[in-house]
């Protein structure tokens, strides 16, 4: 195909002796974007034969660097399209960098959205073991966890129900009570926190106090209050680049003055 | 490159549930549900028994005809389910590939096992219409699932290959299924090989050599009669050799592609 891709490097290790967790050196991407319609195999043919390359390469992320330590809680913020969400979506594994190397170190569970794969025809319980096996989890390991699940998520009845029939509030708490039990050395976050209401956010807040200290968590919020609250660190991003890193409020600070 | 042992155990537990959800759903809303699996093809069966075997006569000369022609369509929709699901099981699941990393393979793997336990049962029906037809049962028998994993080699290989591929042009999928229709006249399945002999020796061979043909036939052979042409007999036993050994070229080169295109479908999807 045409000109190559550039390719990065994604490392993953599990080295207890290291007390990083994450590692990026230049971590770039970029994304191949058609130019005019050039999704199918006849407007690329037909490109080519008129030499268009058919897409241009944009550049989301520029030459990151960064690391996280092991227990740390981390919070990446900035404005939509600054490519916060890339940059979790490389740490993640989801998308592979174009330039630069990453290395995780041990194993990692990322949240890019709650209840992956919840599909609506099936039961709560169906979608509780599926939700559970996209987290990792074995059915052994569900089974042992599964009342504790319903409870958290305070949906004793409707278990059996299928999932078009709840709302979108209880399909978040149950996916939101799957996704707190799941246990990797590295949590990823992206907007999880405000699920529920004011009750059910009460015990989330919970939940994440109680991490904090013994868990790597890398959080993806634009609620300056949660990096101030949860967070031991921030980094923001803006324009691909990292703009802004250190204490919550200093990075706060600056978020708030993108607007001013 | 170090992967935690976890992961293994992990990728089987994924495969297990999201076999099992493909499943669950395939059939879900309909009345006879699970049947349509069975009937589906022993409709295609009675059609082109009445069609083939009754008004235009064909394969008089071989016993059995009937569940001779069953096997074949029996298998041939094994191998298009799963072809045709297998392209597509990347598009069907971009909502999983686009959220979470995992090897892919497992979800092109979890969309076509559906057709393999289809497959199955249907050899179970297979099997007790030749009995009720009066095939005696032999060793040769122990062929046939060792065949049938042939031929899902084939159907995965094609499914990676051309699977990658459509996770960005989409046609291939509209390609795949008008090929398939074409295919479907190049593999004795209504035709018995005995009449293209009678015409072309040699456009018989050119069937044979097909991997497809060669499964089928060699399926009709040790299960049904020993009376099939296979392509050992008729071609040679190289032809054999060579239709497995490309069977075996296509998973490879189809795994290997897929390999390499799948970091990439995340951001393609």
């Amino acid at each position: 195909m045409s000109e190559k891709r550039t390719i990065g490097k994604r490392i993953e290790i599990c080295d207890n002796k290291s007390n990083s967790a994450i590692i990026a050196r230049g971590l770039s991407k970029s994304f191949r974007l058609p130019t005019e319609r050039a999704w199918g195999l006849k407007q690329t043919l037909f490109n080519r034969l008129r030499g268009i390359k058919g897409y241009r390469d944009q550049k989301v992320l520029d030459g990151i660097d960064l690391e996280i330590k092991k227990g740390e809680f981390v919070g990446i913020v900035g404005r939509n399209g600054s490519g916060k969400s890339t940059l979790l979506k490389l740490l993640a594994g989801i998308y592979y960098p174009s330039a630069g190397e990453i290395t995780i170190n041990g194993s990692l569970v990322p949240f890019i959205e709650l209840g992956v794969g919840f599909n609506m025809e099936l039961s709560g319980r169906e979608n509780v073991y599926l939700n559970g096996a996209i987290l990792g989890f074995s059915n052994s390991e569900i089974d042992a966890m599964y009342d504790d699940i319903v409870k958290f998520a305070e949906l004793g009845d409707f278990m059996d129900q299928k999932l078009k029939n709840y709302s979108s509030g209880m399909q978040v708490r149950l996916a939101f009570s799957i996704a707190i039990r799941a246990k990797g050395d590295i949590l990823i976050l992206d907007e999880v926190l405000a699920v529920g209401d004011a009750e059910f956010q009460n015990k989330c807040n919970d939940y994440f106090e109680s991490l904090h200290g013994n868990q790597t968590m890398i959080l993806v919020t634009h609620s300056m209050d949660n990096v101030k609250k949860f967070c031991d660190r921030a980094i923001m991003i803006e324009n691909g680049k990292i703009a802004c890193e250190g204490k919550p409020e200093k990075v706060a600070k600056a978020y708030e003055k993108l607007w001013s | 490159m170090k992967i935690p042992r976890v992961w293994n155990k992990r990728n089987l537990v994924l495969l297990k549930e999201l076999t099992k959800t493909d499943f669950k759903l395939r059939y879900q809303g309909s009345v006879l549900g699970y049947l349509w699996a069975l009937l589906r093809p022993l409709l295609m069966f009675a059609i082109l028994y009445v069609v083939f075997a009754k008004l235009l006569g064909m394969g008089n000369d071989i016993p059995h005809y009937p569940v001779y022609l069953l096997t074949g369509t029996v298998l041939w929709s094994f191998f298009t389910e799963c072809t045709q699901q297998g392209i597509q099981a990347m598009v069907g699941r971009g909502d999983l590939i686009r959220k979470i990393s995992f090897p892919k393979y497992i979800v092109t793997v979890s969309t076509t096992l559906t057709a393999v336990i289809n497959v199955l049962i249907n050899l179970a029906v297979i099997v007790i219409f030749a009995l009720i037809n009066g095939v005696v049962p032999s060793f040769s028998w122990l062929l046939v699932l060792p065949l049938i994993f042939e031929l899902y080699l084939l159907a995965l290989g094609i499914s990676f290959l051309l699977g990658s591929i459509n996770v960005k042009y989409r046609d291939i999928g509209s390609i795949w299924d008008v090929l398939i229709q074409a295919l479907f006249y190049a593999i004795p399945i209504i035709y018995p090989v005995s009449m293209v002999v009678q015409t072309s020796a040699f456009a018989a061979k050119l069937i044979l050599i097909n991997p497809i043909a060669q499964v089928i036939q060699d399926v009709r052979w040790s299960l049904i009669t020993p009376v099939t042409i296979t392509t050992s007999d008729f071609v040679g036993v190289w032809a054999e050799l060579a239709a497995m050994g490309a069977v075996l070229a296509i998973f490879v080169v189809g795994a290997l592609v897929f390999r390499k295109r799948s970091r990439f479908f995340a951001e393609e999807i």
